[in-house]
């Protein structure tokens, strides 16, 4: 144990009320920032992850016209402006498309969705609903449809065409249940029975409020489509690459292609300003508690000033003098970093057992959170740097006092 | 045989304050200290004693003149290196002992010899516990220096300047604070220390008795040493 070392726990552990105080702040600080953390991205993750689950990490949608370079070179103040690409409605060859995308090897799957909303009918009840034309098996692959079911079975769905399956909230709203029958409205104004066979809830309000799962062939028949396919919703390994997916897709198939990031960037940009704005909120605190320690070093150093220069006369270097103060911060910081982390780790625990009833945009009954080991790292981190900061002035001020003038004024 | 010079200094001028308030505390200082030898400074309040202890002991730079350790000169040398040589060479007892009175009378001991990082931790008790057994407090080894008197304080502090067996004691009034019979044991201690082990020692004092019983006395006046007389004893 060097010198400097040995002096700062000794300093420390004699200043018991104070080492508990710096100690408190730099552990709640941690703790707070921890459990804060786990708590906006507990509700981001569970809102990425259904989102993901429900309609793909990527989404290959209609064709569009192939825009080409024109050979003659633009007038010099023309502004270059792209034109606004034209549409055709649907996936054209979805079978071509799906075989070439599965030789991606990002791609896990994917799974062709005949899309239409129609009117939806039960008992007294109507509602606008998003129909899903979809062939169960790719589908299945696909989506995590069968972790969502809550009630019925999908294989009952599977094996019989003329049935669906409905979001549980559209199933509250139509007073519907397994072996119901709910009726389509098709745009020749004929009513569709269909029987439920299952209930799903993705967890997300407006897809669980509008979703009914239909065959593909009846969804076609019942939307006098030609199109097989409104769009294909792929699964892949990395939904984190899904950006860079889209843009190759769409080159290749000349076809529009959108990540979930672009899908979803509005909701994802709300988490990340609460996230945002909850860490720096909680920032503040451990920035308190570097305050709060730079009060007790700057107090410490004001009141050891004889003991400064003792050391100075005892051949103590400037540095071994800044060294026991920084010692005394990286102490402070470690254990209340431990701790923090510890009781952190506590509050998270404690937090996702609060029962909570949100029936909102998220379906919930519990707080949700995360367990990420980089919100441990990132609260350590800036509690090191605030108590650093914080422990480096008084650290300097006393390797500046010079010997002499203590000792000729203690005289 | 002429007796080795371990400490000198020559023609040091030191000002202490700035501007109106500057006062010359050193005017062309010369001193030599040899081994096995005991001086005294004195003279009144504010005669530049403790500044010249200061100087010497490299806690303070002078504005002209040299230093020298050993024949060494020390003035051109870095602030890291001369809390080196101060950490080797010299001890120094105050008149307000300043231990550290979070710790006990061994360990305050033993924060020289730590700095010095030349013995175990065993054998840095070992030495603490003989060096405080020499001075009187073998008993209160493990007493936090804040519940030691004051003559129990200063022989604490008395031990820790022993602490690296340095060359060269400077003591500024180290008896100061004590009374009659304390300040007698102590200068008794460290006068046996220089003569049995070849130290030097450097005392600023009021004291007539401690002078008196020193080899050297130098009599300082307004930054000047204006007389130096070998003490009949030594002769």
């Amino acid at each position: 144990m060097t010198p400097s070392l040995y002096i700062a726990l000794r300093f420390l552990t004699h200043r018991k009320r104070s080492l508990l105080l710096s100690l408190s702040g730099v552990v709640f600080g941690v703790a707070i920032f921890i459990c804060t953390q786990a708590q906006t991205q507990g509700f981001s993750s569970y809102f990425i992850n259904s989102t993901i689950g429900s309609n793909g990490a990527l989404v290959v949608r209609s064709r569009f016209r192939p825009r080409y370079e024109p050979l003659m070179v633009s007038a010099k103040h023309s502004d270059g402006a792209v034109g606004r690409r034209l549409y055709f409605q649907g996936v054209s060859n979805p079978n071509e498309v799906m075989r070439v995308s599965r030789q991606f090897s990002n791609v896990v799957s994917c799974s062709p969705v005949l899309r239409g909303n129609v009117s939806a009918r039960a008992a007294f009840e109507t509602a606008t609903v998003d129909l899903y034309g979809i062939d169960p098996a790719l589908h299945a692959q696909s989506t995590d449809i069968l972790h969502q079911l809550i009630a019925g079975k999908f294989d009952d769905f599977r094996n019989n065409t003329s049935s669906v399956m409905i979001g549980s909230r559209l199933a509250e709203n139509l007073q519907a249940g397994i072996g119901d029958t709910v009726q389509l409205l098709a745009p020749n104004g004929e009513y569709w029975r269909f029987t439920i066979a299952a209930i799903a809830r993705a967890g997300i309000c407006s897809i669980d409020t509008t979703r009914v799962y239909a065959h593909a062939r009846v969804a076609q028949a019942l939307l006098q489509q030609p199109s097989g396919a409104s769009m294909i919703i792929y699964k892949l390994r990395d939904p984190d690459r899904a950006p860079a997916l889209a843009e190759h897709f769409e080159t290749l198939f000349q076809h529009g292609a959108t990540s979930w990031q672009d899908r979803e960037e509005s909701t994802l940009q709300l988490f990340l300003t609460l996230r945002m704005s909850v860490a720096i909120t909680v920032s503040l605190i451990i920035l308190l508690a570097g305050f709060g320690i730079f009060n007790v070093l700057t107090m410490s150093v004001l009141a050891k000033v004889k003991e400064i220069a003792i050391l100075r006369s005892m051949g103590y270097r400037r540095m071994d003098i800044s060294a026991i103060f920084l010692w005394q911060g990286a102490l402070i910081a470690a254990a209340g970093s431990l701790f923090g982390c510890l009781l952190g780790a506590l509050m998270t625990w404690g937090v996702s057992h609060i029962p909570i009833r949100l029936r909102g945009l998220l379906y919930t009954n519990y707080f949700l959170v995360t367990w990420d080991w980089r919100h441990y790292a990132f609260a350590t981190l800036l509690a090191i740097l605030a108590v650093f900061i914080a422990s480096y002035v008084p650290a300097r001020r006393a390797a500046e006092l010079a010997p002499v003038v203590t000792i000729r004024g203690s005289r | 045989m002429k007796p080795e010079i371990c400490l000198s200094c020559e023609e040091v001028e030191r000002y202490l304050g700035e501007e109106e308030e500057r006062v010359h505390a050193l005017r062309g200082v010369s001193l030599e200290i040899e081994t096995g030898s005991v001086h005294a400074v004195v003279g009144p309040s504010g005669c530049g004693k403790s500044t010249l202890l200061y100087v010497l002991g490299l806690l303070d730079s002078p504005d002209g003149g040299r230093v020298a350790i050993e024949s060494e000169p020390v003035l051109h040398l870095t602030d890291d290196e001369l809390a080196q040589k101060r950490s080797k060479l010299i001890g120094f007892i105050f008149q307000f002992h300043f231990l550290m009175e979070d710790f006990t009378a061994e360990e305050n001991v033993m924060i020289p010899m730590r700095k010095l990082g030349q013995l175990s931790d065993e054998q840095m008790r070992d030495r603490a516990a003989e060096l405080l057994d020499a001075v009187g407090l073998g008993d209160k080894l493990r007493r936090q220096s804040r519940h030691l008197s004051g003559g129990e304080q200063q022989r604490v502090a008395i031990a820790r300047a022993l602490a690296n067996d340095p060359r060269v004691i400077l003591a500024d009034e180290p008896t100061g604070n004590l009374d009659t019979a304390n300040s007698e044991r102590a200068f008794d201690l460290l006068q046996n220390l220089v003569h049995e082990r070849g130290k030097a020692l450097l005392l600023a004092t009021h004291n007539p008795a401690i002078a008196e019983a020193c080899d050297w006395i130098h009599e300082m006046k307004d930054g000047h040493i204006i007389d130096s007389q070998l003490r009949p004893t030594r002769g």
